[in-house]
């Protein structure tokens, strides 16, 4: 059996793709902005993935969808929610793992799981900007720095500022009067993450904290974030060069238990 | 007997002189930009100006809004909500219910015949109820602010809005531009979005009426139209409503200064 197996999951802001080989080995991955055009995004995103893999399409047995816009993974075999699939994507790279956080560009999410990578709990914010990848996105805007750049920068910070704004529009002129204040941008970004990290905690502590933590989305790649947020908990949360895709990768997973002959 | 009224609000800061308690001898507004006493001092000189009155002529001066401790020659201070509440009633004695939707913050409240406030609600925590919103609009939608409501008002099939929240609004905003939906329907939209905030913060409250609308969006007659579909009742509002809350503090400043004179007469004599 050719078991090559692809997840696609299209959030908010990127389209991301896994492709899994024997032995749930990840032969390839991609990610990519999403536009308008989000049915040529998630094409997009599994051409690109089995080109890193070095494979052709047709060597993809199964594709599962998942994410804020799964419905438009046309080519797609099997549509499971984003929550599973971070669900079992961090029990695939931290098997401990019995809370999962996800914080990505639009909402966030606290997932509590079992051994098996089951979702036991879950609460979500995707009502409001705050405490999402977008208030990082609007309050580097407001500072003058690329979101790449704010993490790292936070963690040089002296002696942090307080945010009191939950609001992002609030936060951003917060953020503007300390900077006319004089303030050091390294201690209003080392503030803002504390701001996001006392959020997500408020989140996390609806389904209950549970170590082991593993943080994914696109902000778990912000080591500012992931180092306010273990600061915040106490202890350690779980990072991959991989978080990101763990959305794509739970995805797979999902599709590989479809398959014939595949990992029950 | 001259009193004055100062609102200094987050976005703007109103002003007010009044005679007797009784008659509006000026208003006059500034955005709050940079130093709010330095703008205050604008707002009083403008107002002196257009009443034909000097600096010394007001014999008392009362403040309210968010910065109202920060002006050193008030002689008194109240409460955005009592002073919006009297000015409310100032202008629409019959006032049961005051409505405020300023630029950070609106609120709402339930207030007595002699206008006392007997319930409120507020929201200042999140920007997609306040007329912050509104600007942010202006500014992604590239309409200057004034031409808004008149724009809004020639809506055909308003586009509401789903998201709760300002920064998530705007997405959604730019894409029904994107997908050609009419300005005037987006606007509609916005002031529906709006009114919707508002109008659970009165059913918090408990809706009586008249209903005042009072505060930076009074001038915005799309924001009037939406609160009166979104309400299903009339709204009280006059263009003098921008200023409630600064007619009303000067109007609680006269009764203070009656107060004060009666008491000095009493001890006196």
């Amino acid at each position: 059996m050719s078991g090559v197996v692809a997840g696609v999951d299209i959030g908010s802001t990127t389209a991301k793709c896994v492709i899994l080989g024997e032995g749930s080995r990840v032969l390839g991955k991609s990610l990519n902005p999403v536009g308008v055009d989000i049915v040529k995004d998630a094409e997009h995103a599994l051409e690109a993935a089995v080109q890193d893999a070095h494979l052709s399409r047709s060597d993809v047995a199964f594709v599962t969808g998942t994410g804020y816009g799964r419905y438009k993974v046309y080519f797609g075999q099997l549509v499971v929610t984003e929550i599973s699939c971070h669900a079992r994507g961090a029990n695939f790279l931290f098997p401990g793992t019995r809370l999962v956080v996800d914080i990505g560009g639009q909402d966030t999410k606290a997932i509590r799981i079992n051994e098996r990578g089951e979702v036991v709990d879950f609460a979500m914010n995707d009502k409001c900007a705050a405490g999402t990848g977008r208030f990082l996105d609007v309050c580097a805007n407001a500072l003058g720095c690329d979101v790449g750049e704010i993490g790292p920068l936070s963690l040089q910070a002296r002696h942090a500022v307080k945010v009191t704004s939950t609001c992002t529009v609030f936060a951003e002129s917060e953020v503007t009067s300390y900077v006319s204040r004089g303030k050091d941008p390294k201690d209003i970004l080392a503030g803002l993450h504390a701001s996001i990290a006392s959020r997500t905690l408020s989140l996390m502590q609806r389904v209950g904290v549970e170590p082991e933590i593993t943080f994914t989305g696109g902000v778990s790649q912000n080591e500012g974030m992931v180092h306010a947020l273990g600061r915040r908990l106490g202890v350690p949360v779980n990072v991959s060069p991989l978080s990101q895709y763990l959305g794509a990768l739970g995805a797979a997973l999902h599709g590989w238990e479809r398959l014939p002959g595949g990992a029950a | 007997m001259i009193t004055g009224g100062l609102d200094l609000g987050a976005g703007t800061i109103k002003g007010a002189l009044l005679e007797d308690g009784r008659r509006i001898l000026a208003t006059a507004a500034a955005p709050s930009r940079g130093s709010p006493v330095h703008t205050a001092h604008r707002v009083l000189d403008e107002l002196g100006e257009a009443a034909n009155i000097a600096p010394g002529d007001v014999d008392y001066l009362c403040t309210t809004g968010f910065g109202r401790y920060t002006i050193p020659e008030r002689n008194l201070q109240v409460s955005d909500f009592t002073s919006s509440a009297r000015g409310a009633i100032f202008l629409f004695p019959k006032t049961r219910m005051v409505v405020d939707v300023g630029a950070q913050a609106s609120r709402t409240m339930s207030v007595s015949e002699t206008g006392k406030v007997l319930k409120f609600k507020m929201n200042e925590k999140c920007a997609a109820g306040a007329g912050r919103f509104v600007e942010r609009c202006a500014k992604y939608l590239q309409i200057p602010i004034e031409e808004m409501g008149p724009k809004g008002l020639t809506s055909v099939h308003p586009k509401l809005i789903s998201s709760v929240c300002a920064v998530l609004a705007e997405t959604e905003i730019i894409n029904n531009v994107a997908e050609g939906v009419p300005l005037p329907d987006i606007l509609m939209g916005v002031f529906l979005s709006l009114s919707q905030r508002a109008f659970s913060l009165m059913r918090y409250v408990g809706i009586q009426p008249e209903v005042t609308l009072v505060g930076g969006l009074v001038r915005n007659v799309g924001m009037v139209k939406a609160l009166h579909d979104t309400v299903g009742m009339d709204v009280n509002v006059t263009p003098e409503a921008y200023y409630a809350a600064a007619i009303g503090s000067a109007v609680l400043g006269h009764s203070r200064l009656l107060k004060l004179a009666q008491s000095s007469r009493g001890a006196g004599g």
